[in-house]
């Protein structure tokens, strides 16, 4: 019986102390193990130090301290089994004073537990000798990337400059810091006088060119130059956030100078008996800035019409009506006619296809530069006498026998009276 | 169905027979040819002779096949001995055109009396015919105008004579010194004066082969030609408005009608009257009235009488003629037309004499 109540003694205080373990130990266990009197143990920007340890009491001062301030957030007395609660970034963090050992150095066992530890930055968390004077904070540098231009609105062919620099507003020293400045389309990188090489180290406060280089635009329109960004980390390596510059606007206007034909297709009338004729106008004119060579227009001729002649500047080639003019002025106009048999019903429109070369002024090889012109739609109807085509050949046959006999008896008589 | 054969000689024989066919086809239009066929009753066969190809081919309305040339220069130039000449020439080439084409009952050979080619090849060639076949034929004479000129008239003379001389069963006389009374100018007058004469043989023609009411026929035509000189004319007359028939005989006997200037009543020997036309003009008191009136002064009147509906009434009348004051008038003055180129001629050879003067110079060359 006295065996019986010595077990029952042992099994209420496992459970009794089970039921305390879980009570204190509410989530993640940080920390379980002893500190020296004037150690602590860092969590982050927060340091809990062992201030003082009183052996002959079973308590101790826990002070708990943020970031570098001598001033610490919690001031706990805390005795043995006894324990208090913070909070760092939302998460609760509890110290349970476990139990305190003397002798030549007092210590103190603690157990810290937080709710959730993921926020955690394993890089500052443990232990710390000497404790909060001695913890180390991390620095958060902050870049700040700016790109400036020496003119917004340029011409095509115009060079702009572009410095783009870099100032650490931040309270840390940003390192390994690698910039990357992509180059715009419709620019060509001209020159560069500076550009960084590899990774750097940008100090707190510290501001810097770190490119310089100069564009040239090739192409009309407004654009928006791409942001310089810069990847970097603070001091114990941590990764921050990808800097980026603004991005200036630059509008391009058009300074080259083009040719331009204006070609337009025309024909008498619009409505036309089959086997009736059509008269056609190509009217060509060069309304651009500069003269074009090798004007070429193709007439594509629909296969209810047929092309039946025209001026002499109108060759066939490849059984394709061509006009080829060499040279063509600034301001020049040329009016070419041709001829259109109608020969089958139907709806039909007339094209030409253009092309001409011509230089710009700005790049070296000549511009190509290609049109189409159209017609409204030609309606070729039915011929006046179409509907004597239309009927079964003795309707043809019987009035050609009669004509040929008519014919052949006139012949035969005037035969007979001619001497 | 009669065989008739129709031959025209000369350019005056040629342009009658000529209008001839083209009357024949019924219209005056140039292209009849080409649209319709000859209306002849009779089997009627038409030749066209000439030493002048340019008058063959003036003709229009005559076969090709119908034209016969009998090539010498352009025409004999009215000089009836070289037409004579020509005409013996070709004579095998003529005769034998003739008779390939069979036998005929009558024969007309038209001509000018005055011309080269046709009066000096028509004696030749009924005299040939008269040989060689056995159908009557007849000649039909025109008569120049008094003022063409003395060859013409001399022509005319020996024509006249030389047809009686060839056989021919009778000489159908047409003036045109009479049928100038026509008016107008030379072409009409002369291109009117061979309607007048192809119409009345049309009329002729389509007589002897009709059907009548009162008969002639060939044998009557004979018997008329056969009588009186061997001299003959043709009166027609066609009423141009509804006219009692005795009028329109009276007229088809007077010079309005007649072709050659006679008095019917006081020349004429034997006579035929054919009458044409709607029933309702045919009086037979009136017909026979103006008959009695011919007989009575000429002896022998054949009549012939032709229905036809709607038609107004058309008599022809032939005579033939004992004795011709105009033709009489006709010799006197181609004697003096003869005497006058006989004179004429005389003059010229004397002109000869020039011929020695200038011969004087015979092989000598100017010097300078």
């Amino acid at each position: 019986m006295k065996h019986f109540g010595k077990t029952l003694t042992f099994i209420s205080l496992a459970v009794l102390l089970l039921l305390i373990s879980a009570g204190s130990a509410s989530g993640k266990i940080l920390f379980n193990d002893t500190l020296l009197e004037g150690d602590g143990f860092q969590i982050n920007n927060y340091v809990i130090d062992v201030a003082e340890v009183f052996s002959e009491h079973g308590a101790a001062t826990i002070y708990v301290f943020e970031g570098e301030s001598a001033t610490p957030t919690h001031d706990k007395f805390v005795s043995v089994g006894s324990s208090f609660k913070f909070t760092v970034e939302g998460e609760d963090v509890e110290v349970t004073l476990i139990s305190i050992h003397s002798g030549i150095a007092l210590r103190a066992k603690l157990l810290i537990t937080v709710t959730d530890g993921s926020f955690i930055n394993s890089k500052t968390l443990g232990e710390v000798k000497g404790g909060h004077k001695n913890a180390v904070f991390p620095k958060t540098p902050v870049l700040e990337i700016t790109k400036t231009v020496d003119a917004d609105s340029i011409m095509v062919g115009d060079v702009i400059n572009v410095k783009v620099s870099v100032t650490n507003s931040g309270d840390g020293d940003a390192e390994k810091v690698l910039f990357s400045d992509p180059t715009s389309a419709k620019f060509v990188l001209q020159q560069t006088l500076i550009s960084p090489s590899g990774q750097t180290v940008i100090k707190k406060g510290e501001t810097r060119l770190i490119y310089a280089y100069s564009l040239k635009a090739t192409e009309p329109g407004t654009f928006v130059l791409n942001p310089t960004t810069a990847i970097y980390s603070n001091s114990i390596g941590d990764d921050l956030p990808q800097a980026s510059s603004n991005t200036p606007t630059i509008i391009v206007e058009d300074s080259s100078k083009k040719a331009n034909l204006d070609v337009t297709l025309v024909v008498d009338k619009y409505t036309v008996d089959r086997r009736g004729n059509l008269q056609g106008t190509i009217r060509i004119k060069n309304i651009g800035e500069s003269s074009a060579s090798a004007v070429t227009v193709n007439l594509a001729v629909p296969t209810g019409l047929k092309y039946s002649g025209g001026d002499s500047a109108i060759e066939i080639i490849s059984g394709v009506p061509t006009i080829y003019l060499e040279s063509f002025g600034v301001q020049q106009e040329k009016e070419i006619s041709f001829n259109l048999k109608a020969m089958d019903e139907g709806t039909y429109t007339l094209s030409t296809q253009n092309s001409y070369r011509f230089s710009d002024g700005i790049n070296p090889t000549s511009q190509v530069a290609s049109s189409t012109s159209v017609t409204n739609a030609i309606y070729v109807k039915k011929g006046k006498y179409d509907h004597l085509l239309e009927q079964p050949v003795y309707v043809y046959l019987a009035p050609l026998l009669v004509i040929g006999a008519v014919a052949g008896w006139l012949f035969y008589r005037h035969r007979q009276y001619k001497f | 169905m009669l065989n008739i054969l129709i031959i025209g000689n000369g350019q005056c024989g040629n342009r009658i027979l000529d209008a001839i066919n083209r009357d024949a086809f019924g219209t005056k239009s140039r292209f009849a040819k080409y649209l319709a066929h000859q209306k002849y009753k009779s089997n009627v066969q038409t030749i066209a002779i000439n030493t002048a190809v340019n008058d063959l081919k003036e003709m229009s309305f005559t076969k090709a096949k119908d034209r016969i040339h009998t090539p010498h220069l352009h025409g004999v130039g009215a000089n009836r001995n070289v037409g004579k000449h020509v005409f013996e020439d070709n004579k095998t080439l003529i005769m034998k055109n003739i008779q390939e084409r069979g036998n005929f009952d009558v024969a007309f050979v038209i001509t000018s009396a005055s011309g080269g080619t046709g009066s000096s090849f028509t004696p030749m060639l009924i005299k040939e015919l008269k040989q060689k076949c056995n159908y009557p034929i007849y000649a039909i004479v025109v008569l120049p105008f008094r003022e063409e000129g003395t060859l013409y008239l001399q022509n005319a003379a020996f024509c006249l004579k030389d047809l009686r001389e060839s056989g021919t069963d009778g000489i159908i006389l047409a003036d045109n010194q009479f049928l100038k009374q026509m008016g107008g100018n030379v072409e009409s007058a002369y291109n009117g004066i061979n309607d007048m004469i192809a119409r009345r043989l049309l009329f002729l023609l389509d007589a002897l082969d009709s059907e009548m009411m009162m008969v002639t026929d060939l044998g009557d035509f004979k018997t008329v030609m056969s009588g009186g000189a061997g001299i003959a004319t043709i009166g027609f007359y066609e009423a141009d408005s509804e006219m009692p028939i005795r009028a329109v005989i009276k007229k088809a006997l007077s010079p309005e009608g007649l072709l050659f200037s006679t008095d019917a009543y006081q020349e004429a020997s034997r006579s035929m009257i054919i009458i044409r036309g709607d029933r309702k003009y045919m009086s037979i008191d009136e017909v026979s009235s103006e008959v009695e009136k011919l007989s009575s002064s000429v002896g022998q009147v054949f009549k012939g009488i032709i229905v036809r509906n709607d038609e107004l009434p058309q008599v022809l009348t032939v005579l033939t003629l004992e004795s011709a004051v105009e033709l009489e008038k006709l010799y006197a003055i181609a004697v003096e037309a003869i005497n006058y180129e006989k004179k004429k001629k005389e003059r010229v050879d004397s002109m000869k004499e020039l011929d020695k003067a200038f011969s004087q110079i015979d092989g000598m060359d100017p010097s300078y």
